[in-house]
């Protein structure tokens, strides 16, 4: 696969899951081009032990986790629901609120939901953080409570 | 989907806008990024090496005669490449961490590299300043030995003065500044990594 090719059909996938974990439109811009950045040059090396979509989302939320050093870049927002601010990119208050709790929880807890909402199977997800299987789809199950929970709250369901 | 209830959270989270991926912004971002990573590691390389390479020339030039000099020479680059090596090692370690591994080996890997930073900045400081010391302090001997008592005092009064301060405020301050942030990053590496456990 050619890598602008790669980079056209993942960057949705990759935009999202970086904005899962930062919850901010710009700083999620800039995870998602890093991630890219490592793909182009290491893409020599992917020797088809895994899918490419394994290896790119391992990539990615690396590249996400490695960003806790840079941690006061991206103090998150509070909860703009009714105070728009500067989120005109996104209409919908429910999506403003999923993302927000998503960047909320543990950070590898956001890292496995937003695969999950990736349409990622639990197999897959399991080789990306290294985790069991069985133990991936127990988080996934009280991750989405979580979240079920503070819709709830906000009365957003 | 039972424990969705009723709340689609994969369609949701599918219609979050998002810009066009953008060949032009990659390969632009992909250039300074490249620059920016090995400038600090030139610097430091270039200065130390130079420095090197003077205190040779100048033990060449004025050809010592005390075996306390050249062991002086020895010393204070020792401590230098000493530094440096290690240094280099840990920036390639770093830069050389696969991303390509499950999240869980990266962490492991992370963590492990800024225990390693944390002893370059404490520990490895202390050596290098203890071998640098004594490494000039043998060096100037010859010298000091030709000046008057006056001179002596001054020359080496001076220097320990110098090094004191180094000692005494600098290297206790930056080491500080170092440790607060490295710990807490430790400490954040730590609880994150204890979440896939």
């Amino acid at each position: 696969m050619e890598f602008e090719d790669i980079y056209k059909t993942y960057w949705d996938r990759i935009f999202r899951l970086c904005m899962g974990f930062v919850n901010d439109y710009d700083v999620a811009q800039d995870l998602a081009q890093e991630t890219f950045i490592i793909v182009w040059q290491k893409l020599e090396t992917f020797r088809n032990e895994s899918t490419i979509g394994t290896w790119i989302f391992r990539i990615a939320s690396n590249n996400c986790l490695r960003q806790i050093e840079k941690e006061k870049r991206f103090q998150k927002s509070d909860l703009p629901i009714h105070l728009t601010e500067e989120k005109h990119y996104s209409i919908e208050p429910q999506i403003q609120l999923l993302y927000k709790c998503i960047a909320e929880l543990p950070e590898t807890d956001r890292v496995i939901i937003s695969l999950e909402l990736e349409d990622v199977k639990q197999a897959e997800i399991a080789k990306i953080v290294g985790l069991s299987e069985a133990n991936v789809r127990v988080k996934i199950h009280r991750i989405k409570e979580k979240l079920t929970q503070k819709f709830k709250e906000n009365g957003l369901q | 989907m039972d424990y969705n209830n009723h709340i689609d959270f994969k369609d949701l989270w599918k219609r979050q806008s998002i810009k066009e991926p953008d060949m032009k912004d990659l390969m632009s971002r992909l250039h300074t990024f490249k620059k920016a990573g090995l400038r600090n590691v030139w610097i430091l390389n270039v200065l130390l090496v130079v420095t090197s390479v003077f205190i040779v020339c100048i033990g060449v030039y004025y050809n010592p005669q005390f075996i306390s000099t050249k062991i002086g020479i020895l010393l204070t680059i020792l401590a230098m490449v000493m530094y440096l090596f290690v240094y280099n090692k840990l920036l390639r370690n770093y830069k050389n961490i696969s991303t390509t591994q499950t999240n869980q080996e990266y962490l492991q890997e992370l963590l492990l590299i800024k225990k390693k930073q944390q002893f370059l900045q404490t520990k490895m400081i202390g050596y290098y300043f203890v071998v640098l010391t004594i490494g000039i302090g043998l060096y100037m001997y010859e010298y000091a030995s030709r000046m008057s008592l006056l001179g002596l005092c001054l020359t080496y009064g001076l220097t320990l003065l110098w090094i004191g301060f180094n000692w005494f405020y600098l290297r206790p301050k930056q080491i500080k500044k170092q440790e607060n942030k490295i710990d807490t990053l430790i400490a954040k590496f730590e609880e994150v990594n204890q979440q896939l456990q």
